[in-house]
């Protein structure tokens, strides 16, 4: 089968490989129908996360038609021929975390867990396509996808729905919702999100729907602030204005009740604190530029929540802490657990509340990701969401 | 009888060796003297009170590998107990021990991977077995390997699963050294028994143990090989567990397509 594979920085090569095979007894084979770049996988591309291997087959955001099962899958909850979207976490069901609806924390699915203890203290979830101290499972940017725990994480799609249309439940859309039911919105708050990208594109809109009266969206490019207007914010661009006065003006020196920090290790900005950031991560001494972070913390009302769906890797500097204790800041953040929100944002979709395909920008085929990770990276040609068909052939040359 | 004579003083050696106290009364005793005379030879007594010194601190090979571990784990004791008493299934979490085979109602016998692929067998008898609390087995007197081992079960607060805790002592075959064991018990005892209650708990609450063994990727090339052989993951990796995962992966030629 054809899989995308990460073969060293900045180098994405599409490879004939083995299809999978079922491993374990809860395992089912999936054939893809659909399959996306995550704004995550760019930490991988640009080689900032460590523990990835030469030949890793990448992709967490994929759905298509289960084509095997495992002997001990349970037939009730999946069998073969069931359109499902895949969540881009992996989960057993039956460990504390599970139960307690922790779904990006399970202690059963990661078989590297000591790695990411040494690291972390304890191991999250096992991720698809995301590194081996995350358990180093081949991801979905394929043909096909071996899926563990089968009865647990896929949630079926009923007919009627196109792909385009529910593929964003695999990973984006529930992860933009949790960042903005993080924010602790109560009806009629401000709230401030730092990013455009395809998950603050969906966590504005999670904002309204959550009650929020109104959302302020920060970014530099254009088309993703039009959409942001689109979807019914406020925008600043960090490239035109300072984003803190602008904030103090807009909410009359309180500032916002809620900021989102949905940009992560990646942060882009101006100053010599984020010359600090790219310094460092230049020297290999930090991993990440938590430059949003930090502007999230110093503008939020005091007594206010910081969310933070941002990916993050390692231990970073100067976080304005003294800020965060004397204002009584609440933190929330944590890879998506998925498998509370699929199934109620998939009712959205089907109510007809939102059409997550807005986002889309470009549709590919498999054999154009080398140059799709490129232009989604540097943003070029009005790139905001990559959707890659890994059965349609490459158009000529 | 000069056998004997030779391995007692080996013995009694190995084991002077593994205190620190000789040395650093030796170091100590030439450091202070040394202070005392500040000659030239006091002067090299004290560079050897560095150097043993520096000898106690380094590590030695303990003789007897003592490691424990514990793992909350969301099930009820009796599933545990009952997953653990059955030693002839012990190999699926136990990763360092090849198989057990049970004997009698108190008896198995254990093979486990020795040094230089030699395999290492002893037959064990169970000492204590209160039925979703506490087993304990130890290898015969006289055995290749002199082993014990036990697990507990408890009761975690407000209902939350239990409290598992295993224990595992190792003294290596007559001759052997440190390094032997340690091929034995894994990279360090700690990590092994660790491992190797974080896979029981996954059998108990998911069914399964978690693997990537087996699964499909890219050309590895030699970039891939060595982070692999760095990170060590096949290490601890586990066999996949489905029936159909034992037949041979047919290998289709790697092919780039762009």
């Amino acid at each position: 089968m054809k899989a995308v594979c990460w073969m060293g920085k900045e180098k994405i090569e599409v490879h004939d490989v083995p299809d999978p095979k079922i491993l374990n007894p809860r395992d089912a084979i999936i054939r893809v129908t659909s399959t996306c770049i995550c704004g995550s996988d760019l930490h991988l591309y640009d080689g900032y996360i460590p523990t990835l291997e030469q030949g890793d087959i990448l992709g967490h955001e994929f759905m298509g038609e289960v084509v095997e099962t495992g002997p001990a899958v349970n037939k009730d909850k999946l069998k073969v021929g069931d359109r499902v979207v895949v969540p881009f976490t992996i989960a057993c069901g039956h460990c504390f975390s599970c139960e307690e609806q922790l779904w990006s924390l399970c202690d059963n699915s990661n078989p590297n867990a000591w790695v990411a203890e040494k690291m972390m203290g304890y191991s999250p979830s096992g991720l698809f396509g995301y590194t081996h101290m995350l358990g180093g499972y081949a991801g979905g940017q394929a043909q096909y996808v071996r899926v563990p725990f089968a009865d647990v994480g896929p949630l079926k799609i009923p007919d009627g729905l196109a792909d385009e249309q529910v593929v964003f439940l695999t990973d984006i859309f529930p992860t933009g919702y949790m960042g903005a039911e993080n924010c602790n919105i109560r009806p009629g708050d401000t709230v401030a999100i730092w990013g455009c990208g395809p998950v603050g594109q969906f966590a504005i809109r999670s904002a309204f729907m959550l009650g929020a009266g109104r959302v302020i969206a920060i970014d530099r490019v254009p088309e993703r602030l039009a959409m942001a207007e689109a979807g019914g914010a406020e925008t600043l661009n960090f490239d035109e204005v300072d984003v803190m006065d602008a904030l103090r003006e807009m909410t009359g020196n309180i500032g916002p009740d809620s900021c989102m920090d949905a940009v992560g290790m990646e942060a882009w900005g101006h100053g010599a604190m984020f010359m600090y950031d790219r310094v460092k991560q230049a020297m290999k001494v930090s991993m990440d530029r938590p430059l949003v972070l930090r502007q999230c913390i110093q503008a939020c009302k005091k007594g206010g929540t910081v969310s933070v769906p941002g990916v993050y890797g390692s231990f970073d500097d100067k976080i304005p802490l003294g800020a965060f204790v004397n204002k009584g800041l609440t933190m929330k953040t944590g890879q998506t657990h998925m498998m509370r929100y699929m199934q109620p944002l998939l009712e959205r979709v089907q109510r007809g509340d939102i059409n997550p395909a807005f986002v889309i920008s470009h549709r590919v085929s498999l054999d154009s990701a080398p140059e799709a990770y490129r232009m989604f990276r540097d943003k070029q040609d009005q790139c905001i969401k990559v959707v890659m068909d890994p059965w349609a052939q490459a158009a000529a040359a | 009888m000069r056998q004997d004579w030779s391995n007692n003083f080996s013995d009694f050696s190995e084991r002077a060796s593994q205190s620190r106290w000789p040395f650093i009364l030796a170091a100590s005793a030439l450091g202070g003297y040394a202070l005392m005379r500040r000659t030239k030879t006091s002067a090299a007594l004290a560079a050897a009170g560095v150097w043993a010194l520096q000898r106690s601190s380094r590590a030695t090979s303990p003789r007897r590998y003592q490691a424990k571990a514990t793992f909350a784990i969301n099930c009820s004791a009796e599933q545990a107990y009952s997953l653990w008493r059955d030693f002839a299934g012990l190999s699926r979490f136990l990763h360092h021990i090849d198989s057990v085979q049970v004997l009698d109602s108190q008896h198995s016998e254990w093979i486990a991977q020795g040094p230089l692929g030699k395999k290492l067998r002893w037959v064990a008898e169970i000492v204590d077995d209160q039925p979703n609390q506490r087993i304990a087995w130890r290898s015969l007197p006289g055995s290749e390997v002199e082993t014990e081992g036990s697990v507990e079960f408890r009761p975690r607060t407000a209902g939350r699963g239990i409290s598992v805790t295993a224990t595992v002592q190792y003294v290596p075959p007559a001759g052997a050294t440190g390094r032997a064991l340690a091929m034995l018990t894994g990279r360090h005892p700690e990590f092994t028994v660790r491992e190797d209650l974080r896979r029981f708990k996954a059998m108990l609450e998911a069914g399964e143990i978690p693997t990537v063994h087996g699964q499909s990727h890219g050309p590895r090339g030699l970039s891939g090989h060595l982070s692999r052989s760095l990170l060590r993951e096949s290490q601890n990796a586990t066999e996949p567990q489905a029936p159909s995962s034992h037949d041979e992966v047919v290998l289709i030629p790697e092919k780039r397509i762009a």
